[in-house]
């Protein structure tokens, strides 16, 4: 997708994330709604380079840590603390592949009608069944079998995140598919009742990556 | 955030959790879920034949403490109700009831989408 390189407000060098200017040190003004991409400098598309989020993360968390704004003036002070939430939630959404699609999707569907309750046919039993089998396997001793079951969770969600890559590629080409945009809708709808599900599960049962 | 108390009392002491036996066809079940965040719920009424007022509910609900108050309380309030009375409880009322706060409306939703896909499967397997 085109993506602009925006320019400092104040010294005019070319702006890494929208936040902050690192060859001058000042703050954006922020529009009132910020795009998450822009603020990690990243192109807006479902792939993207974790190093560099990471590295853009770190970078900019020192930049903004609260301790260089204790005797700054209250505005600067204001803008470093609102700049910081915004940095965090762009990275915790960003990092993670599930609130990164849903966060894209939302960007790509604004002005469209999605049914946003979709799920694959028989999908709603499937994962009641699993609740219900889950609650067995913590009530149990059955470290083996719940290792089982986070590892076929672990599979259907890397599944999910395979469709995720190939349905955005084909949105980039055709921003107008509806149905290719539902269909993300039905995936990401199904992959947040995985996670329901993954998130139950202690550390000793889920599997080591 | 916190829960009001009638909301933890419902948690901590649910009722009517359990199940009905799906395939006796005085027994209407409903399954719903909340894509927003994964929840899942599971109402079931069974129904007298004769004078068709809903004689026992049951609810499984995973989700959060508001999601599985809003179903303990739904399956308290079908109990007693002929189907119509039933169908004409609104999500509103179990909002009022538990004092949910606006980011869990979404579950007395649910609770109200669960009594009416339990009614309709009931409906569908007693159509004359």
């Amino acid at each position: 997708m085109a993506f602009e390189q925006p320019a400092c407000q104040t010294c005019e060098s070319t702006l890494i994330s929208r936040l902050f200017c690192f060859s001058c040190n000042a703050f954006q003004p922020l529009p009132r709604e910020i795009d998450l991409f822009e603020v990690m400098g990243l192109p807006i598309a479902f792939e993207i380079d974790s190093e560099e989020l990471e590295e853009l993360y770190q970078r900019l968390s020192l930049e903004l840590h609260p301790d260089f704004f204790e005797t700054a003036p209250e505005a600067e002070k204001r803008l470093s603390e609102t700049a910081l939430v915004i940095l965090n939630r762009a990275y915790n959404t960003l990092r993670d592949s599930t609130l990164r699609a849903g966060y894209l999707l939302f960007l790509l569907a604004k002005d469209k009608k999605l049914d946003e309750r979709t799920l694959p046919v028989g999908f709603l039993q499937q994962m009641f069944n699993m609740q219900e089998a889950l609650d067995e396997l913590l009530n149990s001793d059955d470290t083996a079998a719940l290792i089982r079951m986070s590892k076929d969770l672990q599979d259907r969600h890397k599944k999910i995140e395979t469709s995720f890559v190939s349905l955005f590629k084909i949105i980039e080409d055709s921003p107008e598919d509806l149905e290719k945009l539902q269909q993300l809708q039905t995936y990401l709808n199904a992959d947040r009742y995985l996670r329901r599900l993954v998130d139950r599960i202690p550390e000793n049962g889920l599997l080591q990556n | 955030m916190a829960y009001s108390e009638k909301v933890i009392d419902h948690y901590s002491d649910p009722r009517n959790v359990g199940s009905l036996d799906k395939s006796d066809e005085n027994v209407g079940t409903g399954l719903v879920g909340a894509p927003e965040c994964g929840d899942v719920m599971k109402l079931q009424i069974q129904v007298d034949p004769v004078s068709k007022e809903i004689i026992d509910a049951k609810f499984k609900t995973f989700g959060c403490g508001s999601a599985i108050a809003s179903s303990s309380l739904a399956t308290e309030w079908v109990k007693g109700k002929s189907i119509d009375e039933a169908m004409s409880i609104q999500n509103t009322e179990i909002v009022e009831e538990l004092s949910l706060p606006p980011v869990k409306i979404h579950c007395s939703v649910l609770a109200e989408d669960a009594i009416k896909a339990a009614i309709s499967d009931y409906k569908s397997r007693n159509e004359d």
